[in-house]
């Protein structure tokens, strides 16, 4: 039997119209999506793309215009389907009037949990994100960063089996993301499902297994990073020594130090270096540039742009 | 699990009252009229032990009425602009849960307002005059029945407006609802029978203040209206629950920002 995905969603939509006169507006066209168990899923777009949209229905805080969402084969619509997931939104916002400690002795109650076990689990988790000191502080007191960890905690609180988490690092220094991004790995060797929108390309390549790039609301590109991002090399650089008195090649970038760097299409690299040599250059380095996620990113975001505004890009 | 969310709501919702400095000023000068009200009487004309009496009653359903007005016009709303509701919605409860969770905390916060101006209105009689008789306490009963539905319709407005809106539409009630029996004997001395008709609609649908009101027996000490007293009660329970679920329907179909 196969194993019943982490999140699917078929045809999720979702249509804004504050007001009978106002003119509709389609924040999510169509979404099917299927996460599956125990991986870390990347879901990337432009602002506006519709991945909070997304995680907005999915955590019911929005209701779908059309469609129909699971988490682990259970409807959304039924409260019980959260049980087992944990949230954190883009920006977590809690009680001020409580402390750390009472905020997530709450959560914790919320979600059917107590006594000695919740203080044992509050405690430790307070200790993980660094925040034992400030546990009796009011969150008022609290800085965004030192939030944004209260918000992890509530959301690993109850040991959940899916994590839905709506830009984690957002706003985070160095070492508040490289806690965030510990606790991703953490949770998923665990055997936690974790689902998560960033805008930071570079964390979503290093963390997740599967990505799904979104673009006004409709899923352009869905898959390994490996299969999105392919093995094809886009162009090579070269890095020379320049020969005595001998001129640089064309198109070269003259560096400090009698070097220059050449970014030559992988075809043309063979050629170009057997110039170089000819007129007495040293090569110094040779590095084959592929295809970041980046690149698919802006690509389909390039793609999915009206042709009109695409030329008025090109002309401006 | 339902019923457990609903009961830490409530009491989350009790604890954020408690903290909020607001609610001790208002607290703290409704029990300073109450002590006021014995020098007042001494300046009176008349039965002073009533004044006393009627000052003290007065000030318990004035202030009652404020603080369940100020809480419940930002119940909901201040949830849904602080974002908080979005991580405890996450929590596998069902919406309607919260709105019940959040109304019965603010009725546990009216319940213990109600509870210490009571002490302190029997500490002042036992003092000065003698310990009320228990009209007095079925009298605070009937307000608190009063605060049901005031902080229902208070609930309803918070879901869907501001809170100076809210504010201004619950006032709007309250107001029309204490003139309920005036609207009654309008429709009833009106020679249109459209008018009648309109005063009639208007009296049942609006909601009647004055069935709670037992001031009276409680100042001047009568025997207590039991018949009167249930059907407040039982009025409050029918009238609050429908105003209350009129708030979840408002609150389930909700998309938060």
């Amino acid at each position: 039997m196969a194993e019943v995905a982490a999140i699917e969603a078929r045809g999720l939509k979702k249509v804004y119209q504050t007001h009978f006169w106002e003119r509709p507006h389609t924040g999510l066209d169509g979404l099917d999506l299927t996460v599956p168990a125990g991986g870390v899923y990347g879901f990337v777009g432009p602002n506006g793309a519709g991945k909070t949209t997304t995680i907005k229905i999915l955590m019911g805080l929005h209701g779908a215009t059309a469609g129909e969402a699971r988490f682990f084969g259970r409807d959304i619509r039924d409260p019980a389907a959260r049980a087992v997931v944990g949230f954190l939104p883009e920006r977590p916002y809690f009680y001020t009037h409580l402390s750390a400690r009472e905020t997530l002795r709450l959560y914790g109650a919320l979600s059917g949990l107590g006594g000695a076990a919740l203080d044992a689990r509050v405690g430790a988790l307070l200790a993980r994100v660094e925040l034992a000191r400030f546990a009796d502080v009011a969150l008022g007191k609290y800085s965004k960063g030192m939030l944004q960890r209260v918000g992890l905690c509530q959301a690993l609180l109850h040991a959940p089996r899916l994590l839905v988490l709506d830009e984690p690092m957002s706003g985070l220094d160095p070492l508040g993301r490289a806690l965030v991004r510990d606790l991703i790995l953490e949770e998923n060797r665990r055997g936690c499902t974790v689902f998560f929108s960033s805008h930071i390309l570079h964390d979503i390549e290093t963390l997740c297994d599967r990505v799904a790039v979104m673009v006004g609301g409709r899923l352009r590109g869905e898959g390994t990073v490996a299969s999105l991002v392919g093995d094809a090399v886009l162009r090579v650089e070269i890095t020379l020594r320049l020969g005595a008195g001998a001129p640089a090649p064309a198109g070269a970038v003259v560096l400090e130090g009698g070097r220059a760097r050449l970014a030559v299409a992988p075809e043309a690299a063979e050629a170009a270096l057997a110039a170089a040599s000819a007129a007495g250059h040293t090569l110094i380095e040779y590095t084959p540039v592929r295809k970041t996620l980046e690149d698919v990113f802006l690509d389909e975001v390039e793609r999915a742009r009206p042709v009109d505004v695409r030329r008025i890009g090109v002309l401006s | 699990m339902t019923a457990r969310a609903i009961r830490v709501l409530a009491v989350n919702t009790f604890r954020e009252a408690v903290r909020d400095r607001v609610l001790y000023s208002m607290v703290f000068f409704a029990g300073a009229v109450l002590v006021l009200s014995l020098f007042a009487s001494k300046v009176t004309v008349g039965d002073h032990e009533k004044v006393v009496r009627s000052v003290g009653q007065g000030a318990m359903d004035l202030f009652g009425c404020l603080i369940a007005m100020f809480l419940g016009v930002s119940l909901v709303w201040k949830e849904l602009e602080r974002r908080t509701v979005y991580t405890i919605l996450a929590r596998p409860l069902p919406r309607w849960s919260f709105i019940v969770g959040k109304y019965a905390g603010l009725m546990l916060t009216l319940a213990v307002e109600v509870a210490l101006l009571l002490a302190l209105y029997t500490v002042l009689m036992a003092v000065q005059q003698h310990v009320p008789p228990p009209v007095v306490f079925v009298s605070a009963a009937s307000l608190l029945a009063k605060l049901a539905l005031l902080t229902a319709w208070a609930t309803l407005f918070s879901t869907t407006s501001s809170p100076v809106t809210a504010a201004a539409f619950t006032l709007s009630v309250f107001a029309i609802g204490n003139l309920a029996d005036d609207i009654w004997l309008f429709g009833r001395q009106a020679e249109s029978e459209a008018v009648q008709a309109a005063a009639r609609a208007l009296y049942w649908a609006l909601p009647n203040f004055e069935i709670f009101n037992l001031r009276a027996h409680a100042v001047h000490e009568r025997a207590i209206p039991w018949e009167r007293f249930f059907t407040a009660i039982a009025y409050s329970a029918a009238y609050s629950s429908a105003v209350l679920g009129l708030a979840v329907v408002s609150f389930e179909k909700k998309d938060f920002k």
